[in-house]
């Protein structure tokens, strides 16, 4: 692979720290800093940490979107849907939150009752069934959503209303549901156009100060991970937010995919723990598995991300035992504040604990900060460290089995790739539960969210909404995919266009779900395709080759890796650790 | 607890979920895909359920006897919905499968089992055999399968449902394989044990904490002839728990019925959200739970009594009456207000949500189901594109709630224009009597159920026309407290 001679940099902000990785003439520079009140600050500060100049391209990784959503400090928000459906987010699916706390109530929505307004009007499965009526006083607000029935199949009625909207409220942001999400199922369409609406105001002033702050400093105008694992441009990105609420994780698995693919495995697995939560993702052929919807802190989003499972266990996470005796993990954390009990500041027992009093993690970490054992055994109080760190291996066993197994995968077909603060910690002892003989630890383990930025795609994606006979359907293009399934079915399986397209969906169904059945019509649901720019190639340099055998300890920028007994491996020419068995 | 063992379990609950989602997935009638009206469980040699995949509360005390059912009989698959021989009402479709160790279990809702009505869901059924076909426990043969859909409406939509149950239980056989090779079937053996065991210390720890002492409470089904009623006492005893149905009306001459199993698993919601909400489903939660009926009564019916109003509608009473036993507990919507539609072409149903009383610490959530039921609402556009109806209403029932200091939830109003003649079939509760507040809060509204504006009883089966429009108000939850007046 060529070396390029431009710079790239990519900058991802996290909950506690800010990573930058700048790739210039083939050489990865990576910084870390503490992630400041103000992200565009941190994002400047990292840039200048790793040395940025004469920067080409920029890549970004943010959680604005996605805080602004779980802390709800999105912009005032009016939602209008058709007259007599105004409480379409108020009434979700009509399931309660726990099923035994009978009190539990949902995470509030978006928009509260008050500012849910209808308009007359109707369209149903096969066109107009009543004309649109006058449309609504949406008062004094910041964003509106529009949602109204069938506009997947016939746009006409929210087009009017969106369009007259912006006529009346010149300052408004008004999003309309097919302009973004024009799939079937009215709540989770609503759903995703109020998130994108309610994100809008916060994301723009986020990203326009981004903006000018890296114009100031020099820098080109940044492009957004996207949580598909592709990068848009900031308009894009400011224009619909909800695209962008698993950006930073997104970054971390095209990071592995890049990772994976040049240390010659087609098929991985990305394993990315951190102090609060693990996030794994399957890359068939090197690239992240995609779904058509994702729950964000308890709203269905309806929007192309990267296949990530994330489980509410992390390093940070602290250890409990019950009164049955049995050991739990998570989902509460130490966070970085007071952090775990070995860090000193009264923290209670987590994971990390166990790690260090089972000799996995160093005395001092980089940065200086010594850890105290006493603390640590003191904190677990008697508890088994080992069983402690079996448990939430258990944990992630699962979740590792979900985007595998559950997905018609045999995890033995797959390298493991594993990175985040903890990941390299654990890795090895799952590969071997699951069977996997490699597991790769990049050199960047600790900042790979970033180097997958300056790895990112440039991508748009697209989707016509079907629902009819696959029989009936011609001229399907070339490249993209198919939402599939029986006639009757509810949920469709994604297989990628091809000639022979029902074959492959029976065989996908098979694979799935055991059974495929060629005597039952096929559905055609959606055709997703994506305008795809590839990202500059990229060639990394190892700054130190080694060879580890275990049990040893092998310290990392950022990460700590544990090699147990029996493993073995050395850094390849990018300075990945390949182990094996 | 022994490490390898706890994680040997969570092995064991992931192919239960794993079970859960092949069914919903792979499936065809609405019921199971889109409103996840179906569970899946493990269990062990001797017949004890260690794990549950949990949608519907219904099904969890209801499974055991599934098991028992068939583990004498020849075969290593079996079928049954004998609401007197391991089953609940005969939609509730029950596949039984030996694995390498123990029994494989799934419960799924099919939308029509034949019968009297379309959908399976009479209003006025006298007799089982009018609601549909009955199936004891039998072995699962092709011609077994031939036989069932063959007296279902919708035969093709029957076999492919049956088609995922059965691709659910192939999964289960695989992955306790796997894990049995894994980590020796003793281990396994003895993860599951200690499941079992685990549940039991956990509740037993929990009803210990509750004081001792015997309360009865009662209240009242709106039964076609007039009310029934209902009368629990609850025996908190040390760290045992004895309820007992003696003082309830004799088993109902339609359908209200409750076999006793449909009777334990409301027993054991209860105590579940009482103990331990949080605890992984297991069988032994409930070891120290006995529930005792005098037979032929309401909540232990004797064959052929008609059934299938009990498993969604009694069951939410037996629900409340078990609540007002051990203390003050505001009540929820008590129904599901379930809405059947077909004709020789389709088959349509539908649970509707409702007001959740409120807590001692909370308002009651609008708008969802309470007590037994959990499952998903149809979205209007898979509705409207699969069935010849239309949806013209769907949203709060503002105010319905009762007040108080924690205001009940509101109730939901949803209208259905019919575009073909077909057939109507409403279960509901709670039409003449709201659901009550506790603590001084007030109660919630009743329900109404109207054909063209024109208000019905809580169970109708009438013929409807094309253009006609049927509405359910469903109830909204009790509060509780006394709400503070006006200016404080």
């Amino acid at each position: 692979m060529q070396s390029t001679r431009v710079a790239i940099l990519g900058v991802d902000v996290g909950g506690t720290f800010t990573d930058a990785v700048l790739l210039d003439g083939g050489r990865v520079r990576t910084a870390k800093v503490p992630t400041a009140e103000r992200q565009e600050e941190s994002v400047l500060a990292a840039a200048r940490a790793v040395g940025a100049r004469d920067v080409e391209r920029f890549a970004h990784g943010t959680t604005t979107a996605t805080n602004a959503l779980l802390e709800r400090r999105g912009g005032r928000t009016a939602y209008v849907g058709n007259a007599g459906f105004e409480h379409l987010l108020h009434l979700r699916r009509q399931t309660r939150a726990h099923l035994y706390r009978l009190c539990a109530q949902h995470p509030e929505p978006l928009v509260p009752l008050e500012r849910c307004h209808g308009v007359r009007g109707r369209l149903g499965p096969a066109g107009e069934l009543e004309p649109l009526g006058e449309i609504p006083d949406i008062g004094d607000v910041d964003a509106v959503a529009v949602c109204l029935l069938f506009s997947f199949r016939d746009a006409s009625h929210e087009r009017a209303v969106a369009g007259e909207l912006r006529r009346r409220h010149p300052g408004v942001h008004v999003v309309a549901s097919h302009e973004l999400a024009p799939e079937f199922r009215e709540y989770e369409r609503a759903s995703t156009v109020a998130a994108d609406a309610y994100l809008a105001p916060v994301a723009a002033r986020y990203l326009s100060a981004l903006a000018d702050a890296a114009g100031a400093a020099g820098l080109p105008e940044p492009l957004v991970m996207l949580s598909s694992g592709g990068v848009a441009t900031l308009a894009e990105a400011s224009a619909h937010p909800a695209t962008i609420l698993v950006s930073g994780p997104a970054a971390g698995v095209v990071g592995a995919g890049l990772v994976a693919r040049r240390a010659g495995f087609a098929d991985a697995i990305a394993f990315d723990m951190g102090g609060t939560s693990t996030d794994v993702c399957l890359l068939p052929g090197g690239r992240a598995a995609r779904v058509a919807e994702r729950d964000v802190g308890g709203l269905p989003i309806r929007l192309p991300s990267v296949d990530l499972h994330t489980v509410g266990a992390g390093g940070g996470s602290l250890v409990r035992v019950d009164a049955g005796g049995a050991i739990h993990v998570g989902p509460e954390s130490a966070g970085a504040h007071p952090g775990p009990a070995c860090y000193g500041a009264g923290g209670g027992a987590t994971v990390t604990d166990a790690n260090l009093l089972l000799g996995r993690l160093p005395g001092e970490l980089p940065g200086g900060l010594v850890l105290d054992r006493d603390a640590a055994a003191a904190a677990l109080a008697g508890v088994d460290p080992a069983a402690v760190v079996e448990v939430v291996n258990a944990e992630m066993l699962r979740a590792l089995r979900v985007v595998s197994v559950e997905r018609g995968h045999d995890p033995r077909d797959f390298a493991l790739v594993a990175f985040g603060g903890a990941g390299p910690l654990h890795a090895c002892a799952l590969a071997e539960e699951l069977g996997i003989a490699t597991v790769l630890v990049p050199e960047a383990a600790g900042v790979l969210s970033a180097l997958g930025l300056v790895a990112g795609d440039e991508r748009r994606d697209r989707v016509v909404s079907h629902v009819r006979p696959l029989a009936e359907v011609s001229d399907l293009p070339q490249d993209g995919e198919a939402d599939l399934r029986y006639r009757g079915q509810s949920f469709e399986l994604t297989v990628p266009l091809q000639r022979d397209l029902a074959g492959a969906f029976h065989r996908a169904h098979a694979d799935r779900y055991g059974y495929s059945d060629a005597s039952r019509e096929i559905e055609l649901v959606a055709v997703r395709t994506a305008d795809i720019v590839p990202g500059s190639a990229i060639d990394l340099h190892a700054t130190a080759s080694r060879t580890v055998s275990g049990p040893e300890l092998v310290e990392l920028p950022g990460a700590t890796c544990w090699v147990p007994d029996g493993w073995s491996g050395e850094t390849n020419d990018d300075g990945t650790l390949v182990l094996s068995r | 607890m022994n490490v390898e063992l706890q994680v040997i379990g969570s092995s064991l609950r992931a192919v239960a979920e794993e079970m859960g989602a092949v069914l919903i997935r792979s499936a065809f009638s609405a019921n199971i895909k889109e409103r996840r009206d179906c569970s899946t469980a493990l269990f062990d040699e001797r017949g004890r359920m260690v794990v549950q995949a949990e949608h519907i509360p219904v099904h969890l005390g209801a499974m055991p006897d599934a098991v028992a059912a068939v583990m004498t009989l020849p075969g290593d698959f079996w079928i049954l919905n004998d609401p007197y021989t391991g089953g609940t009402h005969l939609p509730d479709v029950t596949l039984v499968s030996r694995t390498a160790l123990g029994y494989a279990v799934s419960r799924a809702h099919h939308a029509d089992v034949g019968g009297m009505e379309p959908a399976s869901l009479p209003a006025f059924s006298r007799e089982l055999y009018q609601e549909g076909l009955i199936i004891p426990p039998t072995p699962l043969t092709d011609e077994v399968i031939d036989l069932f859909v063959a007296n279902a409406r919708n035969p093709d939509e029957r076999r492919g449902d049956l088609r995922a149950q059965i691709a659910a239980h192939r999964l289960a056989e695989a992955r306790i394989d796997e894990l049995c090779a894994r980590r020796g079937r003793e281990r396994v053996a003895a993860a599951m044990d200690e499941l079992y065991a685990y549940s039991e210390r956990m509740v037993r720890a929990a009803i210990a904490r509750l004081a001792d002492g015997t309360r009865s409470a009662e209240d009242v089904v709106e039964a076609v002839d007039g009310e029934l009623t209902i009368r629990a006492t609850v025996e908190i005893d040390g760290e045992e728990i004895r309820i007992d149905f003696t003082g309830t009306s004799a088993q109902d001459a339609y359908n209200l019925n409750c076999p006793l199993a449909v009777t334990k698993s409301a027993c054991y919601f209860v105590v579940r959200c009482l103990t331990e909400p949080d605890l992984p489903a297991s069988g032994g939660a409930f070891a120290p739970v006995t529930v005792t009926a005098p037979e032929g009564c309401l909540v232990n019916a004797r064959r052929p009594a008609a059934v299938v109003a009990g498993n969604t509608e009694t069951s939410s009473r037996i629900v409340d009456v078990v609540f007002a036993a051990f203390g003050e507990y505001a009540q929820g919507q008590g129904t599901m207000n379930n809405v059947a539609l077909g004709n020789e072409r389709f088959t349509y149903y539908e649970t509707i949500g409702g007001g959740q009383g409120a807590c001692a610490d909370g308002d009651g959530p609008s708008g969802v189901h309470v007590a037994m039921s959990n499952t998903l609402i149809t979205p209007v556009e898979a509705l409207e594109l699969s069935y010849p109806l239309r949806v013209e209403r769907w949203h709060l029932r503002e105010g319905s709630g009762g007040e108080g200091a924690h205001r009940g939830g509101d109730g939901v109003v949803r209208e259905l224009r019919v575009l073909e003649d077909c057939r109507l079939s409403v279960l509901a509760e709670r039409r003449a009597h709201g659901p009550r507040g506790a603590a001084g809060g007030a109660d919630g509204a009743a329900g109404r159920t109207l054909v063209n504006g024109e208000e019905q009883p809580a169970k109708v089966t009438t013929a409807l026309q094309a253009g006609d429009l049927v509405r359910i108000e469903t109830p909204g939850g009790g509060g509780f407290g006394l709400a503070s007046p006006p200016g404080q």
